[in-house]
């Protein structure tokens, strides 16, 4: 006789208890806040800030995600061309800025770019420049720190969508005349670029939450979205609308994350 | 001493069929220090001629057909298309079309797109590719497909894009890698027949590579039967089904009785043998050109439906007593083991009947004509690599 | 079985990894300077530093309300750490080896903390808490990391028992008349040991070096290490903060170090 089935269900209760008390909860209430006295949603959709931040945001998430997308793929494509051996020494290049916090690499950016800063004495060093240029509290050094934060992420989809590439597709195209560069053009680059869009957004979602970035390596003007409602909380002491914003955050950000789940991971493989 | 291959004939041969002549000699393939995948590999493949490469997983085959088109190098030895050696040419360089196994079509390109590829490659310019292309579409049954993507089609059309793709640049031969591995019996018979059709309307060379032998002797017009890295025989399927050079191609290819015997005599190509029970009997020479001395114990292979369960008034030259030990009836024909010769014979006996089954226990006389069988050649020890250099 | 001819694009590998060095060098030389900066003599924070000496240490630990902070940053990652481990460990055990048709979604709601934005996460939190009137308080804190690293609990126990038992193991204990107890001593714990203790010491790394919502949540009592660095920073460089960055280096190493001790895969499990 089978013993009765030994019911789990009951173990999600703690980890349900503390989503809904810390997650839900406080979304409940920002969007209390936002809708308390009206007209928040208006003064923040009107808000001259709201413009200004929209667009820091998304110019500087921009620039960092394309150049992220490209080194990126070096990255990627390399560590799918490696052997075994290759392959761990770049993997480790690559996971260790994972495992140092978002403060620590700032700060490290911050010294290294300052006027007399070791990135100033190599260009002056070197005979570019011939005083210091600056490289800090400003956008160039945002977005240095952006793709510096965001590299890692952008590597792995990549290198999952070239994987994926069935090895007999470049065969094919090498038996029909193919040199390295058509291969490159015609194979892999197509049958990538699943996984590159899904970096893209990726690094673009991650990019356009900084907080900490923009306010140790960035200028008074390079206020990003994050940072407005820590303004409109602390400076403005005004709760309905850094709701109303918050808000509007997590709706982009939900359906931002929606699309970039339900993209394909890889190409087809085109295997009979 | 290896089994008879075609020697390499001069270049002088003049081009018969559709395709310039690929020469393969002396070619070894070593992966690790001291192991060979390949070794030993020497084989002319003609012009308009189908050669099938066959043999179980791991024999070479793949890796043979591999070094040809160029993705690997022999360690030693050469390949030649019509005289010239191809050893420093990349696969891109050479002019083979492969259709490999799964087909390999580019996925997100049209069927038009993966069939003008090569020509692509090739820089024809963009109306005569379509051109070409279209026509080859026609020439293999396409026409309307052009637009689709590979994954609309059924397995049988994307075999038909494949071999489009590969035919169109108009190749010095087409190599394919076991392309219908996958498929299940009906579909494969299907495509064996359009591969055939299809290189009958074209007049191209192909190697073919294979492990299943019904695929092998149905296609092909010769067979290397390979094993554990070298070419065992090659010849025309009947050659090679009726007159095995070593026991592994006798097993190989269908089934077959092997029995032990010993030499009496011969007698131009054929040899007189007693068998395990004392009877005696006729073979024909084994075909490795080793002369067999009196008293040499040797195999000899016979197809269980060479063998004839003789009526009272029959008489064949060779002929022995046995006891039917069990049949089955196979609707084409039935099959019985018999007892004789001092162990086991199959016999095949055609044209069903089930009223005339023999029984277990039946006393039969079974015959042979002395060309049904066949001494074969022993497994020869793995030569030396050539120490000359 | 023949393998694919590496030597087709051997002429570009060389140049594609010459291109990466560069790369990599940015990935690691930022995070390699800190230590050597905090070493320096003088009081800037320069790279190469101006002399080797440890009095940016000494200042930082002398200093009582950094120590004070660090001490509460210890507090409240435990806090978070325990909390998670429980949450993300029983959650982790409920899924294990069920599928079921919405399962892709209740994982993707586990695991949502990582992708939620900080700052809504932040500002809601501040606003209960306030509302609650526990504002400012060390185990809000605490309590709001707890959510933030229960999916790497959850991953790391997840992956160590899928990896490590096999659910016909659990059926055939029970079969043999063992209690939900026995069960979970016997069979499941062996199995999420590894993941547990792996997934606590990245939880305890990731709350330790959390900024956000410590921010938000930051009381004139309870300014986490990370908030105070971060405050301090906006208006000075100094090798102080420095020296307490290699702090957060030091925890980082163990981490790694843990991580490859703990993960390893197991033989004695079926």
């Amino acid at each position: 006789m089978a013993p009765p089935a030994m019911s789990r269900w009951w173990l999600l209760a703690p980890v349900l208890l503390l989503y809904g008390a810390l997650a839900l909860l406080p979304v409940a209430v920002i969007v209390h806040f936002s809708l308390a006295g009206g007209g928040n949603y208006r003064a923040v959709l009107g808000s001259p800030l709201l413009a200004r931040a929209i667009t820091n945001t998304l110019v500087i998430s921009l620039y960092a995600t394309v150049i992220t997308l490209a080194l990126g793929f070096l990255l990627a494509a390399t560590l799918w061309r490696s052997g075994p051996g290759m392959r761990r020494v770049l993997l480790a290049f690559i996971l260790l800025p994972f495992w140092t916090a978002v403060l620590i690499k700032n700060f490290a950016w911050a010294a290294l770019l300052q006027d007399n800063g070791a990135i100033n004495a190599m260009l002056q060093g070197l005979g570019l420049t011939g005083g210091p240029v600056t490289l800090l509290h400003n956008r160039l050094a945002v977005v240095i720190g952006m793709v510096h934060y965001t590299l890692p992420y952008a590597v792995f989809p990549i290198y999952t969508a070239l994987q994926a590439i069935d090895p007999r597709l470049e065969q094919a195209a090498r038996s029909l005349g193919a040199g390295a560069l058509p291969v490159l053009r015609h194979v892999v680059l197509p049958l990538s670029l699943p996984g590159v869009y899904s970096a893209a957004l990726l690094v673009f979602i991650v990019a356009a939450g900084f907080f900490i970035t923009p306010i140790i390596l960035g200028g008074p003007s390079d206020m990003m979205i994050a940072n407005l409602v820590d303004y409109y909380l602390h400076e403005m002491a005004d709760f309905g609308r850094a709701s109303a914003l918050a808000v509007l955050i997590l709706a982009v950000t939900a359906v931002l994350v929606t699309v970039q789940q339900a993209l394909p991971r890889e190409g087809q493989h085109g295997v009979a | 001493m290896t089994v008879a291959a075609q020697q390499p004939a001069p270049v002088t041969t003049p081009n018969a069929g559709g395709g310039r002549r690929v020469v393969v000699h002396d070619v070894w393939k070593s992966y690790t220090p001291g192991t060979y995948a390949v070794r030993n590999v020497g084989f002319a493949l003609e012009p308009g001629e189908f050669l099938t490469l066959l043999g179980p997983s791991g024999s070479g085959k793949t890796t043979t057909l591999m070094m040809i088109a160029g993705f690997e190098t022999p360690s030693r030895g050469e390949i030649r298309v019509n005289g010239i050696d191809v050893a420093g040419l990349p696969p891109e360089l050479r002019n083979f079309g492969i259709v490999f196994q799964g087909y390999a079509l580019f996925p997100h390109k049209s069927v038009l797109h993966n069939v003008e590829f090569a020509l692509l490659m090739r820089g024809v310019a963009r109306r005569e590719r379509r051109r070409r292309a279209l026509d080859m579409l026609d020439k293999v049954g396409l026409a309307g497909l052009a637009a689709r993507r590979p994954r609309e089609l059924s397995g049988g059309q994307q075999q038909r894009v494949a071999l489009a793709r590969a035919l169109v640049f108009e190749p010095d031969a087409l190599l394919l890698d076991e392309p219908l591995g996958a498929l299940d019996r009906k579909l494969r018979e299907t495509l064996q027949a359009e591969i055939k059709e299809i290189q009958r309307r074209v007049g191209i060379s192909i190697l073919y590579v294979t492990h299943d032998q019904d695929e092998a002797m149905t296609m092909s017009d010769r067979i290397a039967v390979m094993n554990d890295g070298r070419i065992v025989q090659i010849g025309t399927p009947a050659e090679l089904y009726l007159h095995p050079a070593t026991p592994f191609v006798a097993d190989f290819l269908g089934e077959t009785n092997l029995l032990t015997a010993t030499c009496l005599g011969t007698d131009g190509g054929h040899v007189r043998l007693r068998f395990a029970d004392g009877a005696i009997g006729w073979a024909a020479a084994a075909r490795d050109g080793v002369a067999r001395r009196i008293g040499d114990s040797v195999t000899v292979a016979i197809r269980p439906e060479r063998i004839r369960v003789l009526r009272r008034t029959d008489s064949t030259e060779t002929m022995i007593d046995g006891t039917v030990g069990g049949g089955t009836f196979l609707g084409r024909h039935a099959r019985y083991v018999v007892a004789a010769l001092g162990g086991r014979l199959v016999v095949s006996v055609g044209g069903g009947d089930p009223d005339s089954a023999l029984d277990a226990g039946t006393i039969v006389r079974l015959g042979w004509s002395r060309d049904d069988a066949q001494i074969l050649g022993e497994p020869e020890a793995p030569p030396e690599p050539d120490q000359r250099r | 079985m023949a393998s694919p001819d590496r030597a087709h694009g051997r002429r570009f590998y060389p140049l594609m990894v010459a291109a990466c060095v560069p790369v990599l060098a940015f990935l690691v030389l930022p995070t390699l300077v800190i230590v050597p900066m905090a070493l320096t003599a003088g009081d800037l924070i320069v790279f190469p530093p101006q002399g080797i000496s440890g009095h940016a240490f000494a200042d930082y630990l002398g200093d009582q309300q950094w120590m004070q902070s660090t001490k509460l940053s210890f507090e409240v990652a435990v806090l978070a750490v325990a909390i998670a481990a429980l949450a993300g460990t029983s959650a982790a055990v409920a899924l294990h080896g069920k599928r079921f048709p919405g399962r892709g979604a209740v994982t993707g709601l586990i695991l949502a903390p990582i992708v939620v934005p900080l700052v809504v996460l932040g500002l809601g939190d501040y606003l209960l808490f306030a509302a609650l009137g526990v504002l400012g308080g060390w185990a809000g804190i605490g309590v709001a990391h707890g959510v933030l690293v229960t999916p790497y609990v959850y991953i790391s126990v997840a992956t160590s028992l899928a990896a490590g038992l096999n659910p016909a193991l659990v059926r055939s204990a029970r079969s043999l008349g063992a209690r939900p107890t026995s069960v979970f001593r016997h069979v499941y714990w062996p199995a999420l040991r590894p993941g547990l203790c792996a997934g606590a010491v990245l939880a305890f790394a990731v709350s330790f070096d959390e900024v956000v919502l410590a921010w938000f949540l930051q009381g004139p009592q309870s300014t986490t290490l990370p908030v105070r660095m971060f405050t301090a920073v906006q208006f000075e460089l100094t090798p102080k903060i420095m020296a307490s960055a290699s702090l957060f280096i030091g925890l980082a190493t163990l981490t790694l170090l843990a991580q490859a001790l703990i993960a390893r895969p197991r033989r004695d499990l079926v």
